[in-house]
Parts: C-alpha cells; structure tokens; sequence
C-alpha cells in the first residue's frame, strides 16, 4: 500500500533519485522501517538486552569479593536455587497463586463494575472516578495505606471488626492471613483497571442480540452467560493475558505489605530474587532465579499468547 | 441442549433481580453503588484522616477530635522530602518526554507496515514485554554501578524510558490502527516525503491519544517503585523510597508517612479529577 503512494512520488520526482534508489543496498521503503524503530531497538538494546546478557553470565560465576576473577562454575547456582525448598514449594506456589487469585477475583468483580456502570444511574460521574482512583494512585501508596488499614493493634479493620465481636487477627503476622491482604491490595488496585476496559468492550458491542434475547424473554443471568460473556471473551481473554503476566512480577505490594514475610512465607518471585542479591548479597545466585523466572515467563506468556490468538479466532 | 428444551416456548425466566419490586431494585442499585464507593474510598479516606491526626492520636484514628496539619509542615522540614519530590518530577517529566519520543515512530511502523521487519520487531517487544523487570533492573545495578550511573538521574532515566520502549510501541501501534492511512497516501502523492507524512499527518492525528499516554506514563513514572529502590540511593532520593523510609527502629511513623503519601497522591487526584477522558483513552490494550 504505502509502496504505491511512495514510487509514484519518486516517479514524479525525476530520474536521479530513481536512479540513486536503485543503488541503493537497501531499498528505501526498508530504510524508513529501519529508521523509524533505530531509536526504540537502540535503548531495548543497550538497557535490557545486555544487562540480561550480563546478568546471565553472572549466573555461572562466583561473583563475590573475595573471588575478583568471577570464577565459571556452571551451573551450580542453578542447582542451588532448584532444590532450594524455599523456593519450590514456597516462592513458586506463592507467585502463581496470587496470580490466580488476584487475576481471578480482579476480573470478576471488575465486571461486576464494569455493569454496574454501563447500566447507566445518577452518580455514575461520581462513580467512575472514584473507580479510577486506585489504579492512578499507583502500588505503593495503595499498600502502605493497607497496611495501615490492616494494622493489628490500631488498625481500622481490626477496629471494625472488635466492634462486631469478631476476632482480630494480626494480619501481617499469619502467613495465609498476611497473604489475603497481600491479594485484596492487587485486586483493589486493579479491578479499575478490569472494570475500565471491559466497560469500554461492554459500549462497543451492538445492541441486536441483547434486544433479541429480551423478545424472547431471556433472564439477566442468561443474557450474561449466554450473549455478554461469549461476545467480550476477546477482550476478557487479552486482559486476563497481559495481567497474568505482569502479575508474575509483582514486587511493590509484597515488599511493602510483609516485605516477605512471616518468616519468608509469602516471599514471590521478585522479592525472592531481590533478597537472594541484596539481603543475602548473593548477585549470582540472584541472577540464576532471575534467569528462572525469566524462562518460566517467558515459556507461559508464548503459551498464552498462541492459546489467546486461537481463542480470538474460534470467537469470531 | 434437549430437542424438547429447544423446541419448547421459552418460558420467562425471572431471577432474584426480576421479582423485586421497582422500589428494592432500586434500593439494590443503591446498595450496589455504595458498596464500590466504600471499598475503594474507604482506604483513601483513613489515609487522609490519619495524614491529619497529631503524632499521639494517630492510634485508633476513629477515637478522638484533635485535627492537625502540624504532620505536613514536619514532613516538609526534612530536607530530602522536597528534594525527593523535586527529583521525582523531573524523571517522571523527562521519562515521559523521552519514551514517547522513541516509541512514536515505532508504534508508527508497526502500524503501517508488514512483513519481515515488523512482524520480528512486533514478536522481540512481546518477547520482552514479559521479561520481569527485577530479572534486567538486577542486571543493570550492576552495569550503572561499574559505569558511575549509579544513584545518578541518568541512571534511573534510562531504566524508565526501556521499560517503556515494548509496552508503548504496543499501544501507539493501537493508536495508529484506527488512523485512516489514506491521507497519508494523498500527502504522499502531493510530493510529501515518507517522513513528512508521517510527521505532518500521521503524527497531528495521533496527538490526543498519546497525549493520553503521556498522562498515564507520567503517573506511572511518578509512582514507581523497583527501580528507585534498586538503582538509586541517598544522592539521588525519589518520592516512593523516601515514603517507605518513614519507618524507624521505633516503629513507623505513619503519621508522617501518610502526610507524605496524600501528597504524592496530589497529582493522581487532579487527573483522575480533570483528566479522566484523555486517561480512560490512553488505557487501550
């Protein structure tokens, strides 16, 4: 299409830059590719690609002050980090855990809100922006004012719930308790962000089937499962796509909620990696989980990629 | 599904929703509309409340009258506060102003263009995009501190601006789709360059929406949390490690971390506020 358009303007140009074209090692219409993506590929290159590069191959060596040569010693990070029961049976499960419940109950009540505010009532204004809030606040405000909330001696739930008559749990003390604040805080900073665009996929559908489905007298819940859901399930799948795989590394929630722990419990991937090279000062071995995680990611995201571009296609 | 269910006149179905009179459907909407507000306000609120209280009544907030703005004035007098909020907004500033400049053309040529080229370059910024960010920031504290950018603005900008190369060439690439390239063409024919028409059409057409993404990159910016922490360090302080800092030997001092916490949710406020439209568009997939 643009080579149509831009041989036509070379033609009327005149015969020199034809002619300089055609000596060209590459064509121009490569050149202008090649120009416009120079400057992204240059920064892609120079700050992540070497740095992984670097940070692999830290991972073979010993990488300590007492070992100024960085000695290769293979793999034995690798095996480290592998049969480290911290982080198979504790890091691992954690990460894909939160992914699920958080990815999980981020959608389903960001659909919720999402109908709540495509059906249209008074305050909606008022609504959706208080809807928006979360996500602009940003990960770290939110969860130190959870923390704060979920304080065990002053907090304000603990307080709610005395009042009630309820137990009152320390909160950040209790691996699976600590864990469940760890994921209310993810789905209260991104179910705006489900509710947001699955509002946007609800406004884009036509209005025939839901019409059609009323004449036939269809319930609510029918109409939903029937005509709502398989209509957005592009726009469901590529959310639920993109934030699992931003929620593998998820860093600032944990670290600042438990920075961990109870005792490295709800440790996940990131914070894993982080201590491994700044609180165990262990940059190799930090670099091997890395390398990890990377693969596992990067595995899964391809997975997900090919599932949701056939999924795409069956729904069409 | 059964022959018979299909062939059948469908019976009206009625859920819970239905049999309620037009009062309580009401009511419910209510109820519906209150509870979002609750849980998402409610935490922003206690904030706010607690931000307010003296030192010695910050315990059970809900307890007790005394309100002060004493806590904001003390935050204000320590130094590295002022200059973390400084430092924060000229990276979040220029981190928004370099991405979008590198990305533009990229989203550009993914948009415009197929073959070998894109489709390699489209596949390297999804390949990429799914590298977690503490596996090449790691790698990178080492590389600035061997090359002296360690804790130096330069340092924390580059990381910025990578992590924003894959994900915004993505959605310029959304941006560009729904542009008619068609009056591209006719700049084309008229004797514009490939350059000219991506500049003088392409580019004044796209501007609402990555000014959009302008807002939402300078907010992310501005909220971030890894990087500061990983590769800056006392010369250089930024907003949200300097918040997380307010914790002492003993105990935190949320009083002032709040303070300083409702203050670096000004500018998120104003935007959500005033800004909604342009962020809700610059919130594509």
């Amino acid at each position: 299409m643009p080579t149509v358009a831009g041989d036509r303007q070379t033609a009327s140009r005149g015969a020199i830059p034809a002619a300089r074209r055609r000596r060209r090692l590459i064509g121009e219409r490569l050149s202008f590719q090649i120009g416009l993506i120079l400057p992204s590929v240059l920064v892609l290159l120079l700050f992540q690609v070497v740095p992984i590069f670097i940070g692999t191959d830290a991972s073979f060596r010993r990488w300590s002050l007492y070992d100024p040569d960085k000695t290769w010693v293979g793999l034995e990070h690798y095996r480290y980090v592998l049969s480290d029961t911290n982080f198979l049976f504790t890091v691992l499960p954690n990460t894909f855990l939160l992914i699920v419940a958080s990815v999980g109950l981020s959608l389903a009540l960001g659909m919720a809100v999402a109908l709540l505010l495509h059906r249209g009532f008074a305050a909606q204004r008022l609504v959706q922006t208080v809807v928006l809030l979360p996500l602009m606040i940003g990960p770290v405000i939110a969860s130190t004012m959870m923390r704060w909330t979920f304080n065990d001696q002053f907090g304000v739930v603990n307080a709610f719930l005395g009042w009630l008559g309820l137990g009152q749990p320390a909160w950040l003390a209790d691996r699976w308790y600590a864990f469940g604040v760890i994921v209310f805080t993810d789905v209260w900073i991104w179910t705006p962000w489900f509710a947001l665009l699955l509002l946007a996929g609800l406004k884009s559908l036509p209005k025939e089937p839901f019409e059609a489905a009323a004449l036939d007298a269809a319930g609510r819940w029918r109409i939903f499962t029937h005509i709502t859901v398989p209509m957005l399930r592009p726009v469901i799948g590529v959310c639920v796509v993109i934030r699992a795989i931003d929620c593998f590394r998820t860093f600032d929630q944990v670290w600042l909620l438990t920075g961990g722990g109870p005792a490295r419990s709800t440790e996940v991937f990131s914070i894993y990696v982080f201590m491994e090279a700044f609180q165990n000062l262990n940059f190799a071995r930090g670099s091997a989980a890395a390398v990890i995680g990377t693969l596992i990611i990067m595995v899964a995201g391809l997975a997900l990629y090919a599932l949701i571009n056939r999924f795409m296609e069956v729904s069409r | 599904m059964s022959l018979a269910s299909s062939a059948a006149p469908l019976p009206r179905r009625t859920g819970l929703f239905d049999l309620l009179r037009p009062g309580a459907r009401a009511a419910f909407m209510i109820l519906a509309v209150s509870a979002v507000l609750l849980l998402f306000l409610a935490p922003i609120i206690i904030l706010v409340v607690t931000s307010l209280r003296p030192g010695w009544g910050v315990y059970y907030i809900h307890r007790g009258t005394e309100f002060t703005l004493a806590n904001y004035v003390e935050v204000f007098q320590r130094g590295v506060v002022i200059e973390a909020f400084f430092n924060s907004f000229l990276v979040a500033t220029a981190a928004t102003i370099l991405s979008l400049g590198v990305t533009v053309t990229s989203g550009y040529m993914l948009s415009r263009f197929k073959g070998w080229l894109p489709k390699t370059w489209f596949t390297s910024i999804y390949v990429f995009r799914t590298v977690p960010y503490i596996s090449w920031v790691l790698p990178l504290y080492v590389v600035n501190e061997s090359l002296g950018l360690y804790d130096t603005f330069f340092g924390i900008l580059a990381a910025h601006v990578a992590v924003h190369v894959c994900f915004f060439s993505w959605i310029m690439k959304g941006f560009f789709d729904g542009i008619d390239p068609s009056m591209e063409y006719a700049a084309m024919i008229d004797g514009c360059t490939r350059w000219g028409a991506f500049r003088r059409v392409a580019l004044p057409a796209a501007g609402p929406a990555i000014a959009a993404l302008g807002i939402l990159s300078w907010l992310w910016t501005w909220n971030e949390f890894l990087f500061a922490l990983i590769l800056t360090g006392n010369r250089t302080p930024l907003l949200t490690v300097t918040m997380a800092q307010f914790v002492t030997e003993l105990g935190t001092e949320w009083n002032l971390m709040s303070a300083m916490a409702v203050m670096a949710m000004i500018p998120a406020v104003i935007i959500t506020l005033f800004a909604q439209k342009y962020v809700i568009q610059g919130l594509r997939i």
